[in-house]
């Protein structure tokens, strides 16, 4: 008993006074966001190491997921530690308060020209491109084959109200099958809305002022409460399913015969070999469907005496040949010619190339936008319950968008 | 007739406690592939003991259970040195600031690790020890004194004075009477709150979270959380690393248990 | 209560170093942890920061005036009351009753007791996913059990429905408090010496009442000790709330701590300052509780009857 006590209280001193600190001393610090346990860091570990073999200081590598990366990256920055090179979903909000480079002082020319246009346009502030695209996805309608068949449906429905019959034949099944998965619960509501939004002829702005409660949106919406409580074609309360571990999973479980997904759900599918799908373009009252294309950044940030570090770092990483393998390994799109090139032959990747054109971005240039993308992230899942309001919704969302571009 | 009941009774409780972590192994036992199974299946059809071994054999898994128990165990080890002659001091003695001080204890309690983590980032990060073991166990000890000292003052405070006088007195001397008489008898004290600042310290998330942002530094609740991401849902592997990570703690209070029912047994007083 | 004579002065000093020397190491270890990070806390609560945690000076009581304004405020007091309550009395309640069963002697005592320190040993956040697992719609174990059993016509949301969110999260509150409750019971309890119930049952008392006049009165130490730190764990317990609740938006089923986190980093509001005020509430709150609660019980009596017992 004295001997385990004597050992304990000697590991205790040992783990206290030995361990020091990783901190100091010259080095980068990179932030990337988790986007699968098996990819992630595997690469970024591979470009560090090479980084530092060609001379680059020692990099404090930091693989975050993406549930805690908002709280870990808001406490860095708290603190006056931000990292020097950062992956996440959002950039204009650090490029308003002044703590980014803009892409001239930290990329050479040959990569800044590189960027699709789209792309580049979604990372600029004030006319300057500080948010440097890293990869893109674009969403497009996935279907189950077999159920389709089941229930006697042959192409994929192109309006709205094809629409609305396939899922009423779809939920007729019976058997637990759901006609459409729709996911608008706090994880990524703004994506599926922002799709259904734009193919009902709304957008989230009219002419640079935010008209989120316009009367298309408003129909819109209701058009979705309806899908859940009237024609009852939806999952049960859509307006708390999540994509990944809700509509996603459904879809996976092959209970689901339509869904909104993207190319890294095709690559899970693909894997799983449980559920013959296919994919199409989105049901639209427009004459061309429009999707949601979604881009990520990698930002640098500003701290004395970094910039060449970091412009090395950056311009090793947008090396067609790294970019390129990341991208693939993870499922993701290309956000570069180069790397559009190299993986055009990649037949399971057509369809989401093809949409790629005409994908829309969220306004990701205005700052305001990270608050409203917040607000209808929590928000719009309220007006599909059983007893919502669809308009009153908007019109909150609406009220907070003005009064979030009014503040500073 | 009654002990039927009581035996019934005991291991009803056993069953109702334990059967979502049923769940959990019978979850961890199945391949992907029958994860979810239309109509749900609580029994594997392929059972795959293999999840355990894939966990184990993964290098970041017994990393993470390296950190744990170096954690758990320092921080228990610092929380019961501290504790013990503070709650000790207060059981027996008045003296000015004694109320300030327990309630000084409690208040700590009160501040959830949640809303503390950013200072406590900022100050370790201050004082170059982010990503260390110190951090992570300093922290911990902090926040687990205030239950040691409060449960053992209560069983200082319930051994009569007289049973201490009457051992110093018989020639142990007032240390001899702490060490021989006072601690053996509060040993159902001792007990818990060892049990209870491991198992706290094992469990923490937050704040391993934000200071241990090394992979070689993580301890298990926040390795094992990428078993289950946006993209990818291994739950049968989260389930069966979580089932390991119960093991070292349950290992560690079968050990102990038995001192629970110590007691003031052995003609004390009288 | 002992009298103690005026003592000479030197040894009144000589008694607040010995005190110091004792109670030392614990000031030591909250001075350094604690007091630092609780001051960087009400540091921020006094401050105004960007979305992206930039500080941008000082506003003074600015944020707790804005705090009171938010709409969401008095449903999570609610939540929280309602949160709190419920758990940690119904824990102390069934851990009374499981700390008596776990007491008496029968054949697999030791397997029981193993057992039941499982849902402790298990960290909240697995078991918070766990039950996530089990509450599902579409393919949990619960539904599935008492649809089979007949219990249920139909599949509940549990935690979608907004009727069941609450109990399901109270649910786990308990089952996760429980082993910890019992424990600290059956420590108080093997420290009633056996003499005590055999002076009871010479006298002829019931088993009721020597349980109701005699054990709980000697479980004052140890229920307080488990009903004050419940108190403080629970209201500041954030996985079971957070993971449980994860899917639903707004903040209608949120506790003080969840709500404090959403504020912080995942709700438009995105205020550090704001969160971290409430930071500062929450803890104002469960010090008036528990100081409340300590007062009611008159705990610095206990000692008075425990030395001068027997």
């Amino acid at each position: 008993m004295k001997g385990v006590l004597a050992a304990v209280v000697l590991i205790a001193a040992f783990a206290v006074a030995c361990d020091r600190g990783a901190g100091g001393g010259p080095g980068i610090t990179v932030v990337i966001a988790e986007y699968s346990k098996d990819h992630t860091r595997g690469f970024w570990q591979a470009l560090a190491e090479q980084y530092t073999k060609q001379g680059g200081p020692k990099v404090d590598l930091r693989i975050i997921d993406w549930n805690s990366i908002d709280q870990q990256v808001t406490t860095m920055i708290q603190n006056n530690q931000p990292p020097d090179v950062l992956n996440l979903n959002s950039f204009s909000s650090y490029a308003r308060d002044g703590l980014l480079y803009p892409a001239e002082d930290v990329l050479s020319p040959n990569t800044r020209e590189d960027f699709l246009e789209a792309f580049a346009r979604g990372g600029q502030y004030q006319g300057k491109l500080y948010g440097l695209p890293i990869l893109s996805s674009a969403r497009a309608f996935f279907y189950n084959r077999d159920l389709f068949a089941k229930a006697g449906l042959e192409a994929p429905p192109k309006t709205w109200n094809d629409f609305v019959q396939y899922a009423k034949k779809l939920q007729a099944l019976g058997g637990g099958v759901i006609g459409y998965a729709m996911p608008l619960g706090p994880e990524e509501a703004q994506a599926e809305w922002a799709i259904w939004m734009w193919n009902g002829g709304g957008d989230w702005k009219q002419a640079d002022a935010w008209a989120i409660n316009s009367d298309a949106n408003v129909r819109t919406l209701t058009f979705l409460a309806d899908l859940a409580n009237r024609q009852r074609v939806t999952q049960v309360n859509p307006g708390k399913t999540n994509r990944t571990d809700g509509a996603f999973q459904l879809f996976k479980d092959g209970k689901v015969g339509m869904v909104i997904g993207f190319s890294p759900l095709a690559k899970q599918l693909d894997a799983e070999g449980k559920v013959k799908y296919g994919v199409a373009e989105m049901p639209t009252t427009l004459g061309k469907p429009t999707t949601l294309g979604v881009e990520d950044y990698l930002m640098a940030f500003k701290k004395k005496d970094n910039r060449d570090a970091v412009k090395k770092f950056l311009d090793l990483y947008y090396q067609p040949d790294n970019i390129t393998k990341w991208i693939t390994a993870e499922g993701f799109l290309p956000v570069t010619k180069s790397g559009l090139e190299r993986m055009r032959p990649n037949a399971a990747l057509t369809p989401y190339l093809d949409a790629l054109p005409n994908a829309r971005l969220a306004p990701t240039t205005d700052p305001a936008w990270d608050r409203v993308k917040l607000d209808v992230q929590q928000n719009i899942g309220a007006a599909v319950q059983p007893g919502g309001n669809p308009k009153g919704v908007l019109d909150q969302l609406q009220r907070n968008a003005v009064a979030a571009a009014g503040a500073r | 007739m009654r002990r039927a009941a009581l035996t019934a009774a005991g291991w009803g409780l056993a069953c109702v406690v334990l059967a979502p972590y049923a769940v959990m192994l019978l979850t961890a036992l199945k391949p992907d592939a029958e994860l979810r199974t239309t109509p749900p299946r609580l029994l594997p059809v392929l059972w795959r003991p293999e999840n355990f071994l894939d966990v184990l054999s993964d290098p970041d898994f017994t990393s993470w259970l390296r950190v744990s128990l170096v954690v758990a165990t320092a921080s228990t080890a610092i929380v019961v040195l501290a504790a013990a002659p503070a709650a000790y001091y207060t059981a027996r003695h008045r003296f000015v600031g004694r109320t300030a001080f327990l309630v000084v204890v409690l208040v700590t309690q009160m501040f959830s690790p949640t809303a503390l983590v950013v200072g406590l980032y900022r100050q370790f990060f201050e004082l170059d020890l982010v990503n260390t073991y110190a951090a992570l166990i300093l922290t911990n000890a902090a926040f687990n004194l205030a239950f040691a000292i409060w449960i053992l003052r209560a069983f200082f405070a319930s051994i009569p004075r007289e049973i201490e006088e009457a051992a110093a007195v018989d020639g142990c001397g007032r240390a001899g009477a702490l060490f021989r008489v006072v601690l053996p008898l509060s040993l159902p004290g001792l007990v818990t709150a060892v049990i209870f600042a491991f198992i706290a310290a094992w469990n923490e998330y937050i704040v391993a979270l934000t200071l241990m942002t090394a992979p070689e530094r993580k301890p298990l609740t926040v390795g094992i959380t990428a078993y289950v991401t946006a993209y990818v849902q291994h739950w049968n592997h989260l389930f069966a690393a979580s089932v390991l990570a119960i093991v070292p703690v349950v290992v560690l209070f079968a050990l102990i248990e038995r001192h629970l029912v110590g007691g003031l047994t052995a003609g004390s007083v009288k | 209560m002992r009298a103690e004579a005026p003592a000479p002065a030197r040894a009144v000093k000589g008694r607040r170093w010995e005190a110091l020397l004792w109670l030392g190491p614990s000031l030591a270890l909250i001075g350094g942890v604690v007091f630092y990070p609780a001051a960087a806390l009400v540091r921020a609560s006094l401050g105004r920061y960007s979305i992206t945690g930039v500080y941008q000076g000082s506003v003074g009581a600015d944020n707790y005036v804005r705090l009171l304004q938010q709409p969401a405020l008095s449903t999570v007091l609610t939540n929280t009351a309602v949160w709190v309550a419920a758990v940690v009395a119904v824990t102390v309640v069934v851990s009374l009753a499981l700390a008596q069963l776990l007491n008496q002697p029968f054949p697999g005592r030791a397997l029981v007791r193993w057992a039941l320190i499982v849902p402790w040993a298990a960290s909240l956040i697995m078991t918070s996913k766990l039950f996530v697992w089990i509450y599902d719609y579409y393919f949990g174990a619960l539904n599935r059990l008492l649809t089979s059993v007949g219990v249920l016509p139909r599949p509940v949301d549990w935690l979608g429905d907004d009727a069941t969110v609450m109990g399901a999260m109270i649910a786990v509150g308990i089952f996760v408090s429980l082993p910890f409750t019992t424990y600290v019971v059956l420590a108080g309890l093997a420290s009633i010496p056996g003499e005590v119930y055999e002076a009871a049952r010479v006298d002829g008392a019931s088993r009721w009442a020597t349980y109701r006049r005699l054990t709980l009165p000697l479980l004052k130490p140890a229920l307080l000790v488990a009903v004050v730190l419940n108190v403080i764990y629970v209201f500041n317990s954030f996985p079971i709330v957070w993971t449980l609740n994860d899917r639903n938006p707004g903040f209608a089923h949120d506790t003080m701590v969840t709500f404090m986190y959403k504020i912080a980093f995942k709700s438009a509001l995105r205020d550090v300052g704001l969160a971290a005020a409430l930071g500062v509430v929450n803890v104002l709150l469960i010090l008036v509780a528990v100081l409340a609660y300590l007062r009611t019980v008159r705990w610095d009596d206990g000692e008075a009857a425990a030395s001068g017992r027997a």
